[in-house]
C-alpha cells in the first residue's frame, strides 16, 4: 500500500514530490491483543480448527477466513495487477471478500482496528514471496489502508514479538501451530484412506468432524511449560499429544469399511497451495475423484516442512552465514531432522500406523536427479518429480495427479521435467491438471482420461491377486464375519507390494491371516 | 576444501606448473538465452582460460521465430514464457544448425547473480523458470532418445551461483570436472579469468552509461531508461523498441549497467539518505520489501534511479507475457518512476510476433511526450536536487534544456 512522503526543497510553485513507498503495518500493540482478532488461511479446514486451537490457547483471538469459493478469483482479478497466478488471485479475494463484508457490516476504521491478516512470507524466487504485494495493493484498492497484514517466516520458530509486539512468534507459539498443521495431516490421511470404503456413507466425515473438535480442545488446553527449551522438551516428550491421539482411533475404530471394492488410488501433488486445498479452489477434485470411485492419498503438509527442513536442501540458504561453527549447526539440523521423522512416526504409531510415512527426502532427491536439479528452489522444487517416482517406484498409487496453477512458475518447470520422466517410465500414469479456476469441465475431463486407464489396472491387480491367491469374494466375506475386526477402520492393512488397496487387502488376508491355506 | 591426506602431504612439489591440457580441439556451444545476456563475458573468460579459443565458442543467434520453427519444433515439454520455452531453438541450432559441431553443449542454471545492490538487498536469487529453464527444455532432447548423444554431444548445465563467488569454483568444477577433465587448480583460475572479463565489461558498460548522462547534462538533453530483464536486449525477445526510439534521437539506458559511483548516486539520494528513508543509496527496502530476487530488485532500484535523475525523462518498462517476477511490480514500479512526473511507458506481454504496427504507433506517441515534457521534468527533478551535481556540475539555474 503506497504511502508518501515528501523529500526536497522546492520552489513555491511546484508542488512537492511524494516517493512511493512500500506498505508497513502500523504497529499492533501487545495491550490491544485481547480486542484484536488474527486472521489467517491457506490450508484445509482441518489444519484451520486446529491451528486456531494453539492460538486459543496462547489467548490470541483467531479465525480462519471462510473456505476459498469462486467469487473470491473475480474479487482478487478485480484489485491486483494482471497475470498473476491463480493461488495469488483466490487468496487476495478471499481476504477482500473478507473485509468488504465486514465493512459493510461495521465501518473501515473499525475492521481496520478489529482484524490483523497474518500470512506466510517466504523466502525465494518464487511469487509465493511476494504475495504481501497484491494483499497491499489490494488493501489500496478497498481504502484500508490501515489494515494491518504481518508476514510469518516460515523458516524461523522463534522470531520474537514483531510489529508492536501484539503477536509474539515464540517457540509455544511455533509448536502449538507446526503440531496442529501435523495433526491435521494425519486425520486428513486417515479420511481419505477411510471415506472411499466406508460401509455407512457420511459416517467417516461425522468422525472426522469429532475428531478435529476433540482436538481443537486438546491444543486449546495445551499446558504451558515456559518459553523456551521446557516447552521444546515437553513437546518431544510427553504422552498428551499420543493419548489424544489414541482417543481419536477408538473414535474411527467405529467405522465399517468394506476393503474389497476397488479403487483406482491417486497421488496428489502439485503446487503446495492447490494441493493442500479441499474446496472450489482446485475444483474439489479430491472429492471428485472419490465419486468417481478413486481413492486419494493426500499430500501432507508435512512432507513440505520436512523439505524445509531437510539439511541437504538448507545448504544452500546458508551460503551467507558467518557461522563460527557451521558443522556443529549442520550436525544439529540433521539431529533436528531425525526428531521430526520421530516425532511424527510417533504420532501415526499413536493411530496404528494408519497414517502414511513420509518419504525419505534424500530418496526424493535421488529419484529426481537426473531430471531436476535439487538445489533449483521455488515451489516443490524437485519433490514433484521425486515423489511421482517414488509413488511409482514403491507402488504407493496408480496414478499421479499433479494440480498447476496456471502461470505457476516453478509447477510449469517440473511439468516440463517430467516429460523426460514419461520418455524413461512411459507406464508411468501422469495427469497434469491446470487449474485456472474457471475451467473446471476441461480441468476435469483431463483427470478423467488418465484415471480410466488407472481403473483398469487396479482391477487388473485385483483379478489377479484373486487368481494367485485363489480366493473369492464370497470367501473373502465369510472370513470378515467370522473376524469383524478386519472391517474397522483402524485395522491396518500392511502394503503388500501393490498399489491398490483391495489388492494388497486381499493377499494380506490370504498369507498373512492364512485365509487362503484354510 | 579438500582434507590433506598423507600423499599430498609428502607428495612431490612440482618444479615446474604442468602443462596446460590441450582442450583447443573442444568447441562449445552456448544457447543465448536468459541470464546468459548479463554473464555471457564470465562464461568466454572461463573457457579461453580453459584453453578452449575464442572461435570454437559458439553462442546461438539472436531468438527468432524463424530459429523456433526450424530448429525447435516438437521440442517444446511446456507452455510458458517465450524467453524460457525459446530455448528449444537455441538448444535445436547448436545440435543441429552448425557448420561445423560442437562437441559441447553448455547451458548454466543460474542460480544467482553478480548484482550492484549485492549487500543491499536480502538476495540476489535469478527467477525460478529462468533458473530452471534448462532441466525443462533439455526434456524436450531426450525425452524419445538422446538426441545429444546421437550427435555426439556432451550437455552441460552447471548449477552455479554466480551472485556469490566463493562458491563458483567448486559448483564449477563439480558439474564440469568430467566434461573438460577439469582439476581444481584450473577451475579456480578460470573461474577467476572469468569473473575479471565479466567486472571489466560491467565497468566499461557502466562508464558508457555515465557518459551519456553527462552528455545529456551537459547538453540538456534528455534520456530513455529501459526498465526489464537482461534477456530483453535479445531483439527477438524485446522486439528492438528501445532501436526504435534510439532512431529518434534520444539516447538510450539500460538498467543493467547504470552507473553506480558514488558521487552520482549520494546526490540523487541524498535527500533520502538525509531523511533515513533508506540506509544507503542502494537500498531498496522503502518500495520492496522482498527483494529476494536479483532481476526484480534491479528493476526497481533503476525505477528509483531513473525518478531522481533529471535527464532520464521517460521510462520504457518492457515485460515478456507470463512474466511471473514482473507481474508483482507493474504498479509499484509504475508508481516509483512517475512520482516525479517522469514518463513511464510500459510495453506488456511480449511474446513471440513482434507486433510491429503497434511498436511505431507507440513509439510516435513516446518521442511527442518526450519533445513535449522532457525540458520540463529535467527542470522540476533537478529543482529537488543539491545543486552540486558529479556529472558535469549542473545547476538548477542552468539555463537551456533542450528536447
Amino acid at each position: 500500500m503506497a504511502q508518501l512522503t515528501t523529500i526536497g526543497q522546492l520552489p513555491l510553485n511546484q508542488p512537492p514530490v511524494h516517493h512511493y513507498t512500500a506498505y508497513r503495518p502500523r504497529p499492533f500493540k501487545r495491550e490491544e491483543r485481547e480486542k484484536v482478532t488474527i486472521l489467517y488461511g491457506g490450508l484445509t479446514w482441518k489444519h484451520e480448527r486446529l491451528v486456531q486451537g494453539a492460538m486459543h490457547n496462547m489467548k490470541y483471538n483467531a479465525e480462519p477466513l471462510p473456505n476459498i469459493a469462486r467469487d473470491d478469483l473475480d474479487a482478487g482479478k478485480e484489485l491486483i495487477d494482471v497475470g498473476a497466478c491463480c493461488p495469488t488471485i483466490f487468496t487476495t479475494g478471499s481476504l477482500v471478500n473478507f473485509l468488504k463484508k465486514e465493512v459493510a457490516a461495521s465501518s473501515k476504521e473499525e475492521v481496520a482496528n478489529k482484524y490483523v491478516f497474518l500470512t506466510a512470507g517466504a523466502c525465494g524466487p518464487c511469487r509465493f514471496g511476494q504475495y504481501h504485494e497484491s494483499y497491499s495493493m489490494a488493501l489500496d484498492g478497498l481504502g484500508l489502508r490501515d489494515f494491518r497484514m504481518f508476514l510469518l517466516a516460515q523458516d524461523e520458530l522463534d522470531q520474537g514479538p514483531s510489529g508492536g509486539g501484539g503477536l509474539e512468534i515464540n517457540l509455544p507459539l511455533s509448536l502449538g501451530l507446526i503440531w496442529g498443521i501435523l495433526f491435521g495431516d494425519l486425520l486428513t490421511d486417515l479420511e481419505y484412506m477411510t471415506r472411499p470404503y466406508e460401509v455407512n456413507p457420511g459416517q467417516t466425515d461425522k468422525v472426522l468432524q469429532a475428531s478435529v473438535e476433540y482436538l481443537y480442545g486438546v491444543f486449546r488446553e495445551r499446558p504451558d511449560h515456559g518459553a523456551k527449551y521446557g516447552t521444546l522438551a515437553w513437546h518431544l516428550l510427553t504422552n498428551y499429544f499420543t493419548r489424544a491421539l489414541r482417543e481419536v482411533r477408538k473414535m474411527w475404530d467405529a467405522i465399517e469399511v468394506d476393503r474389497v471394492r476397488v479403487k483406482a488410488k491417486v497421488k496428489i501433488t502439485g503446487e503446495f497451495w492447490l494441493q493442500t486445498h479441499e474446496g472450489e479452489r482446485n475444483y474439489n477434485i479430491k472429492r471428485w475423484l472419490e465419486q468417481e470411485d478413486a481413492e486419494v492419498v493426500a499430500p501432507p503438509v508435512a512432507v513440505w516442512l520436512h523439505y524445509l527442513l531437510h539439511p541437504t536442501i538448507r545448504k544452500l540458504e546458508h551460503r551467507h552465514s558467518t557461522s563460527k561453527h557451521p558443522r556443529i549447526e549442520e550436525a544439529l539440523l540433521h539431529a533436528l531432522e531425525r526428531i521430526y521423522r520421530w516425532t511424527y512416526n510417533r504420532f501415526r504409531n499413536a493411530l496404528a500406523g494408519l497414517p502414511n510415512e513420509l518419504p525419505d527426502q534424500e530418496e526424493l532427491r535421488e529419484l529426481a536427479e537426473p531430471f531436476y536439479h535439487f538445489e533449483l528452489r521455488g515451489g516443490e522444487g524437485h519433490m514433484l518429480i521425486g515423489k511421482a517416482l517414488h509413488a511409482y517406484h514403491h507402488k504407493k498409487a496408480h496414478m499421479i495427479c499433479e494440480l498447476s496453477p496456471y502461470s505457476c512458475m516453478p509447477n510449469t518447470m517440473s511439468i516440463g521435467s517430467m516429460a523426460n520422466v514419461i520418455g524413461k517410465y512411459p507406464d508411468l500414469l501422469y495427469a497434469p491438471i491446470e487449474v485456472k479456476g474457471d475451467s473446471e469441465v476441461h480441468a476435469l475431463s483431463r483427470c478423467q482420461m488418465i484415471l480410466t486407464e488407472a481403473k483398469r489396472r487396479a482391477q487388473d491387480q485385483f483379478d489377479e491377486v484373486l487368481k494367485k491367491t485363489g480366493l473369492s469374494a464370497e470367501k473373502i466375506r465369510k472370513y470378515e464375519e467370522r473376524h469383524p475386526e478386519v472391517r474397522r477402520a483402524t485395522y491396518k492393512v500392511p502394503h503388500r507390494g501393490y498399489s491398490g488397496t483391495a489388492a494388497n487387502y486381499v493377499i494380506h488376508l490370504a498369507e498373512d491371516r492364512g485365509l487362503a491355506r484354510a | 576444501m579438500p582434507f590433506p591426506t598423507l600423499r599430498t602431504w609428502f607428495e612431490k612439489k612440482p618444479s615446474v606448473e604442468p602443462p596446460r591440457k590441450d582442450r583447443s580441439h573442444l568447441r562449445v556451444g552456448i544457447a543465448k538465452v536468459l541470464n546468459v545476456w548479463s554473464t555471457h563475458q564470465f562464461w568466454v573468460g572461463f573457457l579461453k582460460e580453459l584453453g578452449i579459443s575464442s572461435e570454437n565458442i559458439v553462442f546461438s543467434s539472436d531468438t527468432s521465430e524463424e530459429q523456433g520453427r526450424e530448429f525447435g519444433k516438437g521440442r517444446g515439454t511446456v507452455d510458458c514464457c517465450y524467453p524460457v520455452k525459446c530455448i528449444s531453438g537455441h538448444y535445436g541450432e547448436l545440435v543441429f544448425g552448425q557448420k561445423r559441431n560442437i562437441n559441447i553443449l553448455l547451458s548454466p542454471m543460474i542460480h544467482s547473480l553478480p548484482s550492484i545492490l549485492h549487500g543491499h538487498v536480502v538476495d540476489t536469487v535469478t527467477c525460478t523458470r529462468v533458473m530452471a529453464g534448462p532441466e525443462s527444455i533439455k526434456a524436450g532432447f531426450l525425452k524419445e532418445s538422446d538426441i545429444f548423444a546421437e550427435n555426439k554431444i556432451l550437455y552441460a548445465s552447471p548449477f552455479v551461483s554466480l551472485g556469490d563467488r566463493h562458491m563458483v569454483t567448486q559448483q564449477l568444477f563439480t558439474s564440469l570436472k568430467n566434461i573438460f577433465d577439469l582439476d581444481m587448480e584450473e577451475t579456480a583460475r578460470a573461474v577467476k579469468a572469468g569473473f575479471d572479463a565479466l567486472d571489466n565489461f560491467t565497468a566499461k558498460a557502466r562508464q558508457q552509461s555515465r557518459d551519456i548522462l553527462t552528455w545529456c547534462a551537459e547538453n540538456g538533453k534528455p534520456c530513455i531508461l529501459v526498465l526489464a530483464r537482461p534477456y530483453h536486449m535479445d531483439p527477438g525477445i524485446g522486439h528492438e523498441i528501445e532501436g526504435e526510439l534510439q532512431a529518434h534521437g534520444y539516447p538510450i539506458l539500460w538498467l543493467q549497467y547504470l552507473p553506480g559511483d558514488d558521487d552520482l548516486v549520494n546526490w540523487l539520494f541524498e535527500e533520502d539518505v538525509k531523511t533515513g528513508r533508506i540506509k544507503s543509496p542502494f537500498d531498496i527496502s522503502d518500495v520492496w520489501t522482498s527483494s529476494y530476487s536479483s532481476n526484480t530488485n534491479e528493476i526497481m532500484w533503476g525505477a528509483k534511479f531513473a525518478t531522481r535523475c533529471p535527464w532520464i525523462t521517460c521510462v520504457v518498462r518492457l515485460s515478456s507475457y507470463e512474466c511471473g517476477m514482473d507481474q508483482p511490480t507493474y504498479t509499484p514500479a509504475q508508481k516509483i518512476v512517475e512520482a516525479t512526473g517522469t514518463l513511464y511507458f510500459k510495453f506488456g506481454d511480449l511474446d513471440s510476433t513482434k507486433p510491429g504496427g503497434g511498436i511505431k504507433i507507440r513509439v510516435e506517441t513516446i518521442v511527442h511526450y518526450l519533445s513535449k515534457y522532457s525540458a520540463e521534468i529535467i527542470q522540476r527533478k533537478l529543482n529537488c536536487l543539491s545543486p552540486d551535481c558529479p556529472l558535469v556540475g549542473a545547476r538548477r539555474s542552468d539555463p537551456a534544456v533542450s528536447t
